[in-house]
């Protein structure tokens, strides 16, 4: 394991260094019951700090309920999350993203009646303000570090020459990169994406994973991913973990999971019983 | 009169008249289209805001009512007009800062029908509060002759065109065009403007965001109350005086609401103006006599409303600036 403890991932940190950092995120024993229907079944995985970790499985295999769970939309039945060391099942969502947790969503989430800025902007406001006080008289383009921040997160994205742009004007590939901006906009240590390519073209695909690459080359950020695209998760994962019926059934490198009949079995032979 | 210049009279008294409508409907539009909340009690809010104005602007002898039983007939402050208008604002902003904390807040999340209710019933409740308190005869509410002593806001006005106008209605519709304005800056180009907006949208997201929106939705109900306390200040001098006020001037301003459309503050100032200058016209035209037959058009104002609304909803459901996806 890592000797520095607290490194706070330096942003041009090598692969191999963060993927040995502390545990960011880790869940134990983690139970999601709906009525009789477990769709979380004892799950407990640890995600350490600068790594990226996609979480795949058929469908119905309970991927969204565990971010859900993860991001306090859902209440586990049994189990516990913890962030940085700490306890977070108790939390309101928005405590959760103070805390360091953003996620980009799985349908298209923006505020399209915004500009491209206005979007980055509501995010940056939330991460420099906290919970948002009553500083309501500013005038939002004087909050330089508002304004900055607001302003780095869609170069990062390569959004910034539409800034002005209401967002729903924007082409479908350049609204999923406003938001993954807009998670980024709030500075988190763990970034969820829930099928972040979902929808789109080749073309508009392969420049989301440069993306992911690039942001995490740049912010040395975690990732957990859920995806269906199996190109994509094993070209970015330093990790898999395969879930099915809510349960983990594997877990590992792409090398490691490539080759699992568990997770054959799960993807191919769904038929049985 | 030429008929230009009695257009135009009609036309400033439409303004004026719109004036207080667009007053109502921004408080009311913004708050059902950010916080999702029909409040029938709006109007109650403008009745506290007139019967506040009367009693901190001048001396009201009261000649019914429990407080003149009890010998509290002589009420009010008489502090002048201007005290009113900044303090009626206040005190009204306070008023909906308690409502929302204590009333609104717990039926958000409740069905439309739900929140009529409570708040229908609410007006009802002030209303009758304010008939056993003040009596339900009409108050006298003159025109304040002066602001700060030297600047002269009743009495005729001379205008070019126009001819002569009642000057105090001119200040309505100034105040009001400078409030909206303030209002306006205030949601278009500040950061609380921003949250707002974008929880107008997806409350849930700017939530999921980090953002705490129960403190700009306080905020968005108290300046909506208290424009609606605006409203009653500066149109109490207008109109009669009594505890039926408040329901009175609830139908026209969700009229503006519904013909601007929802949520939005542009929306909220044509839809008003539209109304207002409706009515205006309606009242000002003269009456027409074919052969025996004499159509008078002023007993028709009040139709008129809701005629004009429905062609406009007719054409444009959710409003001329309404967002059909934001619209409750």
């Amino acid at each position: 394991m890592s000797s520095d403890p607290d490194a706070p991932s330096d942003a041009t940190s090598t692969p191999d260094a963060s993927r040995s950092g502390e545990t960011l995120l880790e869940t134990r024993g983690l139970v999601k019951e709906f009525g009789g229907l477990v769709a979380t079944d004892d799950v407990s995985i640890d995600v350490k700090r600068g790594e990226r970790v996609s979480i795949i499985g058929p469908n119905g295999a309970g991927k969204s309920t565990l971010i859900n769970l993860i991001t306090r939309r859902l209440e586990p039945t049994r189990g516990d999350i913890l962030f940085k060391g700490e306890s977070i099942v108790q939390m309101e969502p928005h405590q959760v993203v103070q805390r360091g947790i953003s996620k980009s969503f799985q349908t298209a989430s923006i505020f399209p009646d915004l500009t491209v800025m206005e979007n980055a902007q509501i995010a940056a406001l939330a991460a420099e303000h906290g919970e948002f006080g009553f500083n309501f008289l500013t005038h939002r383009d004087k909050l330089t570090d508002v304004h900055e921040l607001a302003e780095d997160t869609l170069e990062a994205v390569g959004l910034l020459d539409r800034a002005h742009n209401d967002a729903e004007d924007l082409p479908y590939g350049d609204k999923r990169r406003l938001e993954i901006g807009i998670a980024l906009a709030a500075e988190p240590d763990l970034l969820l994406m829930d099928e972040p390519t979902a929808g789109m073209s080749p073309e508009e695909t392969q420049a989301t994973v440069d993306l992911i690459e690039e942001v995490k080359e740049e912010m040395g950020l975690t990732f957990v991913l859920v995806e269906h695209d199996m190109e994509i998760v094993f070209s970015i994962s330093d990790r898999i973990v395969v879930l099915n019926r809510g349960g983990v059934i594997a877990e590992g490198t792409p090398e490691e999971i490539r080759g699992d009949p568990a997770v054959q079995e799960a993807y191919l032979g769904g038929v049985e019983l | 009169m030429s008929i230009v210049s009695e257009l135009a009279v009609i036309l400033l008294n439409g303004l004026q008249q719109g004036a207080i409508y667009v007053l109502l409907a921004v408080g009311l539009s913004i708050i059902l289209g950010t916080l999702k909340f029909v409040n029938f009690a709006h109007g109650a809010l403008y009745l506290v805001g007139t019967y506040a104005g009367l009693f901190i602007a001048l001396d009201v002898t009261l000649s019914s009512g429990k407080l003149q039983e009890w010998g509290y007939g002589e009420f009010g402050l008489g502090w002048g007009f201007l005290a009113a208008l900044i303090l009626v604002p206040l005190f009204v902003f306070a008023v909906g800062l308690l409502m929302e904390r204590f009333l609104a807040r717990s039926f958000y999340d409740r069905p439309d029908t739900d929140q009529i209710l409570v708040t229908f019933g609410l007006a009802i409740v002030v209303q009758e509060l304010f008939r056993v308190l003040f009596g339900s005869n009409s108050l006298p509410f003159t025109q304040p002759e002066y602001i700060l002593s030297v600047i002269p806001v009743s009495g005729p006005m001379q205008l070019p065109i126009v001819g002569s106008f009642p000057r105090w209605r001119l200040w309505v519709i100034a105040i009001t065009a400078v409030l909206v304005g303030i209002v306006y800056l205030l949601v278009e180009h500040t950061d609380f403007g921003l949250v707002v907006r974008a929880g107008t949208r997806d409350a849930e997201m700017v939530r999921l965001l980090g953002i705490k929106i129960s403190r700009p939705y306080l905020v968005v109900f108290g300046i909506g109350a208290a424009l609606a306390g605006v409203a009653g200040v500066v149109g109490g001098p207008l109109n009669v005086v009594n505890p039926t006020v408040g329901m009175n001037i609830l139908v026209p301003a969700f009229l503006t609401v519904v013909i601007g459309g929802v949520g939005t503050i542009t929306g909220a100032v044509v839809g008003g103006l539209i109304i207002g200058l409706t009515q205006a016209t309606l009242i000002g035209l003269p009456s027409v006599t074919i052969a025996s037959f004499t159509l008078n058009f002023s007993p028709w104002s009040q139709v008129g409303l809701y005629a004009i609304a429905a062609i406009i909803l007719l054409v444009r459901p959710q409003g001329i600036f309404g967002n059909e996806e934001v619209a409750p």
